[in-house]
């Protein structure tokens, strides 16, 4: 049940080399599992950069997870400022998209000012909490 | 008389006290101590601060609009099973139809079933 950490070329990447530090990889650790276990939802986080058209990227990438339709994606790439949050069909009735817009301006509005995990973690705290309990 | 004495005493004391301080160091003994000694003490803290910065995360902050070289990460909560069904499943995926962003544009519209919903944005 422990959150996994995965590269796109499915080999494991030294954590050190991604973009995040060990507290705020403790800290995301911590906010996917509280999301994940609240909800029932799979919430995924993919930091990476995105082939264009973006949305299809992230679109193939929610499809490969376990249970696409019991999933939700947030999916960005830092050097091209793209944004993704991707909601499986059972997930998307119960965060309806424009509550995932919100969620996704905050995000951003985090980003923006350079605060990659600080805006990931708002950004799933408030999908978390949008879906409610199971 | 008496001012001569004084003279020939004076010229000997003073001479005992100049010759305490740092006035009996030798050329070599003053360079050593006030050049090299400081250059180390500067050198040994320089290689400390380099070393310090290169270890500590101080630079792979990211800044919106400079590059940012990093692995790419996937947080996933089963990773077991997307490593399994991977590649079997990217080509599944790619025969659905891909929901347009004309779609997604709508806010707040009522969710169709067996849809992929969401958001996108940029900064």
């Amino acid at each position: 049940m422990t959150v996994g950490e995965m590269q796109a070329e499915q080999s494991r990447p030294d954590l050190r080399d991604g973009p995040f530090t060990t507290r705020q990889l403790l800290r995301l650790d911590e906010v996917l599992r509280l999301a994940n276990r609240g909800t029932d939802l799979n919430f995924s986080v993919y930091v990476g950069p995105l082939e264009e058209p973006v949305r299809e990227h992230a679109l193939r990438l929610h499809s490969q997870l376990a249970d696409p339709a019991d999933s939700v994606l947030i999916a960005l790439s830092p050097n091209q400022r793209q944004l993704e949050v991707v909601t499986g069909s059972v997930a998307r009735r119960r965060i309806p998209d424009r509550d995932a817009r919100l969620a996704a301006l905050s995000m951003v509005a985090a980003f923006g000012g350079g605060d990659l995990a600080g805006g990931i973690i708002a950004g799933l705290n408030q999908l978390a909490s949008r879906a409610g309990k199971s | 008389m008496v001012g001569c004495s004084h003279a020939s005493v004076r010229p000997a004391t003073r001479d005992l006290f100049f010759r305490l301080g740092a006035l009996r160091l030798s050329v070599t003994d003053t360079l050593l101590i006030f050049v090299a000694v400081p250059l180390a003490v500067v050198v040994v803290i320089a290689a400390l601060g380099y070393v310090g910065n290169r270890g500590g995360s101080g630079d792979k902050r990211y800044r919106p609009g400079r590059h940012f070289d990093f692995a790419p990460v996937w947080f996933v909560n089963h990773p077991e099973q997307l490593v399994e069904s991977g590649r079997a499943e990217i080509t599944e995926g790619e025969r659905k139809p891909a929901v347009t962003t004309g779609n997604l544009e709508v806010a707040g519209a009522v969710a169709p079933a067996g849809e992929t919903g969401g958001a996108s944005d940029r900064w």
